[in-house]
Order: structure tokens, then sequence, then C-alpha cells
């Protein structure tokens, strides 16, 4: 193109010749110098020019795009969030389209009502502080060290400063109300009663408004109620500790002017520990391998191949592969060489192992033969679980379990039942029946879950008290009945008396000590016979 | 078979689990409940035995499968269900004529290594319990023989508590343990990624899902009230014989 307008400008014949198509392919990328105007960048001909003219660039100007300039009112607002109704303005910009022609009374009343809300109203969030009545207050909230006068201004105060505890405690002074001095005994009173105001640290302030926020909390919707997030705030304000906070406190305050060298102190000290445990570690475990080969059952085999030296030689070979072969597979070495031979070694050994393997966690440095074989069969450490999450997951911790493994609730409950005698069970069954609960040995159980089972228990418990208060009630009634009959033949005897003469006294005496001696075989026949029935 | 059990248990832990077994039956019907074709003359009523969580939650990350033994007079009567979609209940529907008793086999995920165990369900038909629920039954026209239980691991061992106390996602980076089991714990992580893990219950019952909270307090009211009820006898009792016994003194005295 561009030697084609020289030739144009010199005005030379035009060649007849087609441009080779070389040559448009060449102008296609050929740089485009900006701030040259085209004419001058095409002098260049097909050479590309070399100097790059300096341009200072000004502010484009503005053509096509440009706009009238936007409008700005300054318009009144209110803040929803002051109580006063206080009108500022602001600067907005104006609505594109102006609004449309009214009567003019009209269109200033309807600027007037429309005073918009500040932006920032909406950061004016209240905090939820919880109100008592003074009947509640009575009941549940009485505390020894606060008043509930000062427990109303600690509230008020949270109200006004929103929680801000520092705030609060920096706000805070509470004057106990005067009490009014009645004419006869004023002085006494000036002199006795006005205590000066305790000094409140933010901890006390904390724990007491969080226990009395716990409280009432609780008493408008009880525990079991609440959803989890309701649930977490109750557990959290129900189990702040003062003491536990100002001693964070104090931690944090030491922690932070601690100097440099404390510090670097510390992390060596950590380090050093980190090894002394990584060394405990090892020689726990080369300890645990000492043991199994101490205690290893003892080889009955034939020791004649192995008295020559060549058969000596193949035996440590064989130790050998075996050894890497153990190493190979997943260590089943700690089971299996403890298993046969050390019966109570492993009990003891194994609060031991648990805390290797959480050390081992942390320590990467290789240390015993199954170290990390050891760390993928626990991928994870035993990890503590929160409260909260224990309750999910349905884990609880007892003292003793009878067996380990699987089991089910049902039957666990309805043990202590079914492993009574028949005739127990029965009259167990007796008694649930006549309260109007049909349980038995055969029926289950509704819902068989824990809390179920602690009232099974203890229905069942109350059932065998009752049981037994009533078989020593038959007992009595049955001693009553013999001593009535005694009694019955003794006013026989007497009646008697008369006619008869010193034999019949010996004859009473006999059948008193008779009695006596019923009475009593009588108590031990019944023992007897709930003994068997047990045994039974 | 289950891995050769290497893991040390977690001392004096125990986990439960909620899940809910039972049965349901329905009276074959020409409009409601059709025979389908291929039914014995005799048979009577269609029944589904299951066992499931409760409000239908997954249970395969502990229940690996479960194994039916139906009446020997069924074809093939050892059912066994396993690989069941998490969230969908273990069951087997049938049809038949009788009530039986039916052996369910839980068996449990390989990561628990522990032996399966057995619970026993009478299979009921014909509506049972008091008027009241009998009449029920009749005129909903199904069979409802359901019972919760809760299923106990004492000292599971390590693995399995983990498995049992992580959220899915925890379970399913965690997997690393060995090449094969590897490959099962992720997919048993990304299976049971349709419901949560945990042992909890409803806190309300619903219409078909009659065991929660709410239910189990009413359980324990039950409880409690009779509980007072026999210490009010028990206190009777002790009255009775306080009475004896001065009787008795009174007697021996006089």
């Amino acid at each position: 193109m561009t030697s084609h307008d020289v030739r144009d400008m010199l005005d030379l014949p035009q060649e007849g010749t087609p441009r080779p198509t070389k040559k448009q392919k060449l102008n296609g990328p050929r740089p485009v110098l900006k701030g040259l105007a085209r004419e001058v960048q095409n002098l260049g001909g097909d050479n590309p020019i070399a100097i790059v003219p300096e341009v200072t660039v000004f502010k484009k100007r503005r053509f096509a795009t440009r706009k009238p300039a936007a409008k700005w009112d300054a318009r009144p607002f209110k803040n929803s969030a002051r109580q006063d109704g206080l009108i500022l303005r602001h600067w907005r910009r104006k609505d594109d389209k102006p609004a449309a022609p009214t009567v003019d009374g009209e269109g200033e009343e309807k600027k007037v009502e429309e005073i918009e809300d500040s932006t920032f109203a909406k950061y004016n969030v209240q905090v939820n502080i919880p109100d008592y009545t003074d009947e509640e207050y009575n009941l549940r909230l009485q505390n020894q060290e606060w008043t509930k006068h000062e427990t109303d201004y600690l509230f008020s105060l949270c109200r006004e400063y929103d929680l801000r505890f520092p705030v609060i405690w920096d706000r805070y002074e509470y004057e106990p109300p005067i009490p009014q001095p009645s004419e006869g005994d004023a002085a006494e009173n000036a002199g006795a009663l006005i205590v000066p105001p305790k000094t409140r640290t933010v901890e006390d302030m904390k724990a007491r408004y969080y226990s009395v926020a716990a409280t009432v909390m609780a008493l408008r919707k009880p525990p079991i109620k609440m959803n989890s997030a309701e649930f977490n705030l109750h557990e959290v304000m129900l189990n702040f500790n003062p003491a536990q906070e100002t001693a964070r406190k104090k931690f944090a305050e030491t922690a932070f002017h601690r100097t440099k060298d404390e510090a670097a102190e510390e992390q060596s000290l950590l380090l050093e520990l980190k090894r002394i445990m990584a060394r405990a570690d090892k020689l726990g475990e080369e300890r645990r391998e000492l043991y199994a080969r101490l205690e290893a059952p003892p080889s009955n085999g034939n020791i004649a191949p192995y008295t020559t030296s060549q058969g000596l030689a193949q035996l440590v070979s064989q130790l050998a592969s075996a050894d890497r072969s153990k190493k190979h597979r997943k260590s089943l070495m700690g089971g299996e060489t403890m298993s046969p031979a050390t019966g109570p070694n492993t009990s003891t050994q194994q609060p031991y192992d648990r805390r290797e393997s959480s050390v081992r966690e942390s320590i990467s440095g290789p240390s015993g033969l199954n170290n990390k074989k050891g760390s993928s069969q626990n991928p994870t450490e035993r990890r503590q679980l929160t409260e909260e999450e224990e309750r999910i997951y349905g884990v609880s911790r007892h003292d003793r379990i009878g067996t380990s493994g699987p089991a089910f609730r049902q039957e666990k409950i309805l043990k202590p039942l079914q492993s009574k005698s028949a005739v127990q069970q029965q009259k167990i069954t007796n008694v649930l029946n006549e309260l109007g609960i049909p349980y038995s040995a055969s029926t289950r159980l509704i819902m068989p879950t824990a809390e179920v089972g602690e009232g099974f228990d203890a229905l069942l418990h109350s059932i065998n008290n009752l049981l037994d208060a009533r078989k020593l009630v038959d007992k009595l009634q049955g001693e009553i009945a013999t001593a009535k009959a005694v009694r019955a033949e003794r006013e026989r005897v007497e009646r008697e008396r008369g006619e008869g003469g010193a034999e019949v006294k010996r004859e009473e005496g006999v059948g008193i000590a008779e009695s006596r001696k019923r009475s009593a075989s009588v108590m031990s026949a019944a023992s007897d016979r709930s003994g068997k029935r047990l045994k039974k | 078979m289950a891995p050769p059990n290497t893991n040390k248990r977690c001392k004096g832990v125990q986990i439960f689990r909620p899940f809910v077994f039972g049965s349901t039956a329905r009276l074959f019907d020409p409009v409601t409940n059709p025979k389908p074709a291929g039914t014995p003359d005799d048979h009577t009523h269609s029944w589904t035995v299951f066992v499931k969580g409760v409000d239908d939650v997954d249970i395969t990350y502990w229940c690996k499968k479960v194994t039916f033994k139906l009446h020997d007079s069924i074809p093939n009567p050892t059912r066994i269900i396993e690989n069941v979609q998490p969230g969908t209940p273990f069951q087997v529907s049938e049809t038949g004529w009788g009530e039986f008793e039916i052996v369910i086999k839980i068996y449990y995920v390989p990561e628990a290594s522990e032996k399966p165990q057995t619970l026993y369900h009478h299979l009921r038909l014909h509506p049972y319990g008091t008027d009241a629920e009998k009449e029920e039954m009749r005129t909903k026209g199904e069979v409802i023989s359901w019972s919760y239980e809760e299923q106990l691991f004492n000292e599971p061992n390590e693995q399995f508590f983990d498995l049992l106390t992580s959220p899915v996602d925890r379970k399913a980076a965690g997997g690393k343990g060995g090449k094969g089991k590897g490959t099962k714990l992720m997919r048993g992580g990304m299976v049971g990624s349709t419901g949560e893990r945990t042992a909890l219950i409803p806190v309300g019952s619903r219409p078909g899902q009659p065991y929660s909270r709410e239910t189990e307090k009413k359980e324990m009211r039950r409880m409690g009230e009779a509980k007072a009820k026999v210490d009010e006898m028990v206190k009777e009792a002790q009255r009775q014989y306080m009475d004896a016994e001065r009787e008795l003194a009174a007697l021996r005295q006089g």
C-alpha cells in the first residue's frame, strides 16, 4: 500500500505487476506506533520507522460522551436510631428524571414526607438483654453478693452500653440506696447500715450477668427444647468461670510482657520436651520388643541343625529375611508376638501405647521398626471430644463395662429383670400390671434409651423394695398369728388352771418356749425359702 | 472376613446408635392392596420386615449387612441384604398367611471388627394389643410392629471410634489406612454424605416416625409416675409393717 502511495505522489506510472502477496502479509503485523499520525508513519515506506517521537499525552478531551454535570442537592435525612428526631442534611445525587410536574403545594408536601433514613441506622443493633420479674428474682436469682438493687443497676448499664463489659466496668458507680432513716434511730442506722459499695471487677460483673441471663433463659425455655445455637449459648453462659477468666487475663498479660529471650527460651524448652518424648517413645518401643523376646514361648524344636557354623549362617539369613518381610507387612508384630505369652503384660502396656501413638503424629523422626506402619494403623490419634460432641455422637464413658463388643440397649435394660427367677419375675410383672404398665419379661420398652433405662432401673429398684417390704409384712403377720395362737392357748390354760395343778403350769412353760421357738423357726424358714427362690 | 483385630479398644467408652426394626403387614384387598400375580392362593397378607435408622437416617456406615431368617416354609428362607442405598432400610418384602419369629442378624462394617448380633422379631399380621389399638390397625389396614432399639458399641476399637465420632468429611479425608482399606473408607465417606452420622433422635414425632425425644419423655413420665406409685406402696407396706410390729409387741407383752 505504501509503495503504491509513493508512486502515486511521484507520478510514477502504475506498475502492472501485481504486488506479491508476501508483502501484504508483511504489512499486517507491522507494529503500530502510537502517537504518530498515519501519514507520517506511512512515510517510512515498508521499513518501520525507528524513531519514536516523545508524545506528551494530554487529558483526552471528552467528545460525545460528555454529559451534563450531575446535579446534587442537600437532602434532609433522619436517623431512626436516634430518639430526638434530629434532621440533618447530606448531599445526594438528584434523580435523573425530574419529578412529574405537579401542583407546587402538593410537591412540597411530598418531599417533606419522604425524609429518608440514614444508611447507618441499620448498624444500631440492640443487644437482647434478658429481663426478669421480681417474682423470678426472689425465686431463682438471689445471690449473697448482689442485692436486687445492684443487679438492676448492672442490667441497666448492660442495656445502656450493649454488654461492652470494659465500658460497663468503667462507668460502674453503684451507690446502694440510702435507707430512709426513721426519726428515732437515725444515728444508729447511719453508723451500722451503710456499707461502702464493693468494688467489682469485670469478671464479677460478667459472672453475675451470665448467671442471671442463663437462669432466665432456662426459665423461659427448658434446655431440652432449645435449638443448638441457643443451647450452646446457654452452655457457654452457664460455664462461665470468673477465676479461670482472671487467670487467662493474667496469663495473657504476662505473655504480652514477655521478652524476646524468654519467648525463645520457651520455644527451645518445647523442642527439648518433644525430643525427650521421642526418646521415651523409642525406649518404650525397644523395651517392648525386649519383653516380647524374653517372654517368647520356649521352642522345643531340635537345635541340632544349628550346632554347626553353616547351620548358624543359614539361621541368620532366615531371620534377616523374616525381619525384612515383617517390615513390609503391616506390623502385625505387636499383636502377634505379644498375645500368646504375655497376658498381663499387654494390659500394663496399654496406656503407654496410647500416648506413643499420639506423640508419633507430631514427631517425624524415624524410630523403631514399625514407626511408619504404626502411625498408619491409627490414622488419627484419639480425639478429645467436647461434651456437645459426645452428646451428638452418643459417646459415654463408664468406669466399668461388662463386656466389650456390640450389644443392644433393650437387652441390657431388661437383663436385671430377666435374670431373676420365674417366680420373682411373675411377682414383679404383677406389680407392674397393678400399676397399669404392661411390662413383663417378654414385652419390650417402647424407647429403650439410656434415660429410660435409668428410669426403669429406678422403678425396678422400688418394686424390689416393695416386694421386700411386703414379704416382711407377711412374715410379721405370720408371727402375729402365732402370737395370737399362743395367747389363746395361754388364756385357755389359765382358765383351766383353776382345776389343774402344778402339772399344768409346767405345760404352760413348755408351751411358751415352744411358741418362741416356732416363731424363730418361722423366721428362718422364710429366709430359707427366699434364699432358695433366688437360687432357683 | 473382618481384618485381624490389631486395633486397641477404647477403654471405658460406649457409643450408641439408635435404629428401628420391625414389620409392617397389610391384608390383601382387591382395591387397596391387590394380590400380585403368582401369589399362592392361601396367602392373605403382604408384609415387609426391615432394619433402618430412626427418621430414615443413614446407618450403613456402621451396619454393613443384615440377614433375615424367615420361616423354613418360605423358599430361600435366609435373605441377605447388603449394599443398600444410605438412608434406605435393609428390608425384605414377602407375602404369607402366618406369623412367625424372624431372626435378624446385624453385621457390622469391617472397621468395627465385631461379631454379628442377633435380634428377634415376631412377625405380626393380625391386629394385636388393646382393643383400641386393634381397632386403629383395622381401620388403617396396616399392622405395624416396630421396635426402637439402640445399638451399643462397648469399647469400640480406635478406628471404629473415629468412624463413629466423625462427621462425614473428616472421614473421607482421614481414610488412608492401608491400601485396600483406603478405598473402602473413601467410598464409605462419600456414601455417607447423605445424612448426619450422629446418635441424635428427632425432637418431635411425625406420622410414620413415632420415635423421638417426645416419645422418650412420655415414656420417662410414665416410668416416673409408676415409680412414685410404687414408692407410695412401699411406704404403705412399711406402715403396715410398723403396725404389725406394734401389734406383735403388744401381743407378746400382754
